[in-house]
């Protein structure tokens, strides 16, 4: 199968001529259609750096991002909105939804700024909200909701145009571990049911137990990659947390 | 390190807050400026009714101070609550509520010390354009200098201070009431949405509607009369100001809630959102802003109507140079002559008489029934029940110099070709038994059948009507009252002298003192005199003087000397149309910088707004335009309101000043030029916020 995504050399530099941070350094990797990818780091690893390239927020300082035959390191400004809406969707540690929206609101907009009929949307949004168990709440404000059932919420707004790529960055990160747990469910729901292809950002274990392949990041290098393959979570998870300790430090930031 | 951290803390909000800054400098500008007028000793001088402007000014400055005092008081709880995490912290780290409120206080001075000393700045020289606009209008050469008053520079700065102080104690109660918890909590207070009986207030959208289209078509079909109507409308007015917001929100909501097709499209969903809960969290400000932008309006117009007046109809009211009048026939006009000719080169000097036909024909004062009982200025004031005349009313207000003389009044050709030349108008040729009639142009348009229901007699019977002459011929009691009737010299001898005109014409500008000097010719006890018509040999007639039907502006005077008079009335016109300038100006730019300084304050705090719309896939124009848009609506929806409720009032007020004073304007026209001024302000205002606001979601989309 022709690799889905490809991130090739990609290098990211900050500062000027007298004082340059490497944030990436040459990384080169590739995702398949369908895969659950988890990328892990300590903080200032580069790992954040690396999904907001991906993810066209932020641009490559050197490489290419290739996503089927698309590079999007050569795209503009312009066409990136665009590309945007057509092939990603988001989830954000601190949710991202729109505080005067209601949650079902919140999932219609997506659709709505792709100039989609009214039957379809509702059709897709009642769909969208039963998937992810939170046709009840359709009517409430962000606020009146969990922070579970606003992460829900924003899968559901990223799952809702069937992107090409999800991106999730520390999804987990502000959840209590029971939401954390039903969400990252979540996650291997869609991914296994729907075939969605995630890339997820996150420096805890446990959440990225639940990924199919993990890339460690350090100094804006891979260092490392594991793959789950067969193997049972929580023999996975301890393998996580073998290779944090040989990084140093980084187990108890992870616990 | 406090003081610092106040200066620091001070020059951030004044970069967050310039739109509030600068609107208080200006607003100090314009204080200086407009108190000005009333110290400058010149004018002091110069009229004896400087007084009237002191006290317009003054009241206008009360008025303005009340809201500043609002605005700052507004701004200074506004900054509060959104720094509170910030106040929080400062009591986490150990630092007294008292050191706080200190350190907001010196902050929240040193602001406003920063915006009182550039406001002097630009006061200083918009005090210079002020004065020359005002010297200009009354005709006395300006020369520019600075003028440092004391009491003036004083005055503002109470006004200015006093503001702040009000608006300074009532936050340092709020410091002493809060805790550290609601600190830090009270930045996500107005993040709550809360719905509630959303279907029941929407209905006060459609109702608020009702009565503005209720209000609208009473005002026109003039409805509203009587103290009654009058408190029901307002207090109706103000309920709708109030209460249109709630209902506008509520409206929208429930129009989301139903799903209606408008929200499927595009970025229509948001920005209903956006737009609703905005309206619900602010409904009470937005109904002050929609009061203050009617307001506003309503000063600016009455200022223009003034000095639309003052720039068309001023000259006409004083065609001769100097006129007097007189109440006695047989004054030869020696002595005004002679003060006269002691300060001017006379080029023409005459006298002449005004006659009424006195003679008891029960026609003797038929044009002023007439007049009394057609003219919709007086409606039904002198009409008995049955729609006669109301005869008895109409001689008890004459006998004694009412709109019209007891008798009506008649003019001698060869006098009015006198006059005509004198003014630089065409001889005028009359048959013998003809008459002619000179009239007010504005009563012209409403003589319908007046020459038909009249009967003017000459010696040899009825006189042919020839036309109606309508040019300016001062007919505010000097050459009759609104009209004078013109017959061949032959038909005078049936007619009885009835008061004494002069008319002169001189060389140059008449110099500043005439008038008063004429004035003092005429001592107090002539007056006296004309209790009874037999003292003293004069021969004074019944009901012989009057001032004719003008309103709003009445320029009746004994002694008339143009170049006096003139300035002196637009002086006295200034008085008003300035205080109303100076309230709308003032008011326009509050409620401007309230609108500007909240969304402002919301791009810098809710950025993550247009950060989730960019993730969503809208490029940069795209979130642009739903910008423009969604501040296009917040900033429309008040001046909206005003517009409809200041439109219908000021389009009725402008309709009666027209209708009473006759000036030729369009009834639209000075709601139309206030809203052009109105808008120039406004599309300043707009744009700042515009710019500032996609530069303040754009930084955020760079970091992100």
């Amino acid at each position: 199968m022709k690799d889905y995504i490809r991130v090739c050399d990609v290098e990211k530099y900050y500062g000027n001529a007298s004082n340059v941070t490497k944030a990436i350094d040459r990384v080169s990797f590739t995702v398949a259609q369908g895969e659950f990818v988890g990328i892990m780091g300590a903080s200032g690893s580069g790992k954040t750096t690396l999904l907001n390239m991906m993810s066209t927020i932020d641009r490559v300082t050197a490489g290419h991002i290739w996503y089927g035959d698309t590079d999007i390191a050569e795209m503009k400004e312009n066409d990136l909105a665009e590309f945007r809406k057509e092939n990603l969707g988001f989830v954000f540690q601190d949710y991202n939804l729109l505080d005067t929206l209601t949650i079902e609101e919140n999932i219609i907009l997506a659709m709505t700024l792709r100039r989609e009929g009214k039957k379809g949307i509702q059709r897709k949004c009642d769909e969208m909200l039963r998937l992810l168990g939170i046709a009840d709440i359709r009517g409430k404000f962000p606020y009146q909701v969990s922070g579970g059932q606003k992460q829900r919420c924003a899968c559901a707004r990223a799952l809702v145009n069937h992107p090409r790529l999800i991106l999730a960055d520390e999804p987990t990160g502000a959840l209590d571990s029971r939401s954390a747990q039903t969400l990252l469910e979540t996650f291997t729901g869609m991914n296994q049911k729907m075939q969605a292809t995630i890339l997820m950002v996150t420096h805890d274990a446990f959440s990225a137990s639940y990924c199919g392949r993990i890339l460690f990041l350090k100094d804006g290098r891979i260092f490392h990659e594991l793959v789950r393959g067969s193997k049972k979570r929580r023999d996975f998870l301890n393998e996580i947390l073998d290779v944090l300790a040989l990084t140093g430090g980084e187990v108890s930031d992870a616990g | 390190m406090l003081g610092k951290l106040a200066y620091r803390n001070m020059r951030r909000s004044a970069r967050d807050y310039l739109v509030y800054f600068l609107t208080m400098t200006v607003v100090t500008a314009l204080m200086f400026a407009f108190n000005s007028l009333i110290f400058t000793k010149e004018i002091e001088e110069l009229f004896d009714m400087a007084g009237l402007m002191m006290a317009l000014v003054g009241l206008a400055t009360f008025f303005i101070v009340l809201i500043v005092a609002w605005l700052i008081n507004y701004m200074v709880r506004f900054m509060l609550e959104k720094r509170s995490q910030e106040f929080g912290i400062y009591l986490l780290i150990g630092m007294k509520k008292k050191e706080i409120a200190r350190l907001y206080i010196r902050e929240n001075a040193l602001l406003g010390i920063g915006a009182f000393l550039m406001g002097m700045v630009l006061g200083v020289f918009l005090q210079q354009v002020i004065l020359a606009v005002l010297y200009s209008m009354i005709q006395i050469r300006y020369n520019i200098h600075m003028e440092f008053n004391a009491s003036c520079i004083l005055m503002t700065a109470g006004c200015f201070w006093g503001c702040y102080v009000l608006a300074l104690l009532r936050s340092g109660r709020r410091f002493r009431k809060m805790n550290i918890h609601d600190l830090m909590e009270a930045q996500k207070k107005n993040e709550e949405i809360k719905e509630s009986h959303e279907q029941l207030k929407k209905w006060l959208f459609p109702v608020s509607l009702l009565f503005l289209g209720a209000f609208a078509m009473f005002i026109f079909l003039g409805g509203i009369q009587g103290m009654g109507s009058v408190l029901f409308f307002l207090v109706g007015l103000v309920l709708v100001i109030y209460l249109f917001y709630i209902g506008l929100s509520s409206f929208i909501v429930c129009y989301v809630r139903r799903g209606g097709n408008g929200i499927y499209r595009g970025q229509n969903l948001f920005l209903l959102r956006q737009f609703s809960s905005k309206l619900k969290t602010m409904s009470f400000t937005m109904g002050t802003l929609t009061a203050l932008f009617t307001v506003a309006f309503l000063g600016c117009t009455v200022a223009l109507m003034f000095s639309d007046y003052q720039n068309k109809l001023l000259e006409t009211k004083f065609p001769f140079d100097v006129q007097v009048y007189s109440g006695d026939v047989k004054d030869d006009f020696a002595d005004e002559m002679a003060v006269i000719e002691e300060s001017a080169k006379v080029l023409d000097a005459f006298s002449y008489h005004i006659y009424a036909d006195i003679p008891e024909s029960g026609r003797a004062d038929q044009v002023n029934v007439w007049l009394l009982t057609h003219l919709k200025v007086f409606g039904d004031m002198y009409r008995n029940q049955d729609g006669s005349p109301d005869l008895k009313k109409i001689e008890k207000d004459s006998a004694d110099g009412g709109f019209y003389c007891r008798y009506d009044t008649y003019m001698k050709l060869s006098d009015y070709n006198h006059l005509r030349e004198m003014l630089g108008y065409k001889a005028v040729l009359l048959k013998e038994g003809e008459y002619l009639i000179h009239i007010k142009e504005r009563i012209r348009e409403e003589t319908g059948t007046l020459h038909e229901d009249i009967l003017i007699e000459g010696d040899e019977g009825a006189l042919d009507f020839a036309g109606y002459y309508s040019e300016p011929f001062s007919q505010d009691g000097h050459n009759g009252g609104d009209y004078v009737i013109v017959v061949p010299d032959s038909a005078v001898a049936a007619l009885t002298p009835y008061y004494s005109e002069l008319a002169v014409d001189i060389e140059g500008t008449a110099p500043l003192n005439l008038g008063k000097r004429l004035d003092e010719l005429t001592e107090p006890e002539d007056w006296e005199e004309e209790e009874d018509n037999s003292v003293a040999g004069h021969k004074w007639m019944a009901g012989n003087s009057c001032c004719g039907s003008d309103t709003i502006i009445v320029m009746s005077v004994t002694n008339m000397v143009r170049d006096n008079l003139i300035p002196e009335a637009k002086y006295m016109l200034s008085a008003l149309i300035f205080p109303c300038f100076y309230i709308g100006l003032v008011f326009l730019c509050v409620a401007l910088t309230v609108l500007s300084v909240h969304q402002l304050s919301d791009s810098a705090r809710y950025k993550f707004r247009y950060a989730v719309l960019g993730k969503l896939g809208m490029n940069r124009r795209e979130i642009g335009r739903v910008i423009l848009k969604q501040l296009a609506a917040y900033y429309l929806c008040p001046v909206f309101l005003a517009c409809v409720i200041g439109g219908s009032v000021s389009v009725f007020m402008s309709g009666k000043f027209i209708f009473y004073t006759g000036i030729h304007t369009a009834v639209i026209n000075y709601f139309g030029l206030s809203f052009l001024l109105f808008f120039g302000i406004y599309v300043l205002y707009f744009i700042t916020t515009y710019v500032s606001f996609k530069r303040n979601v754009e930084v955020n989309e760079r970091h992100w």
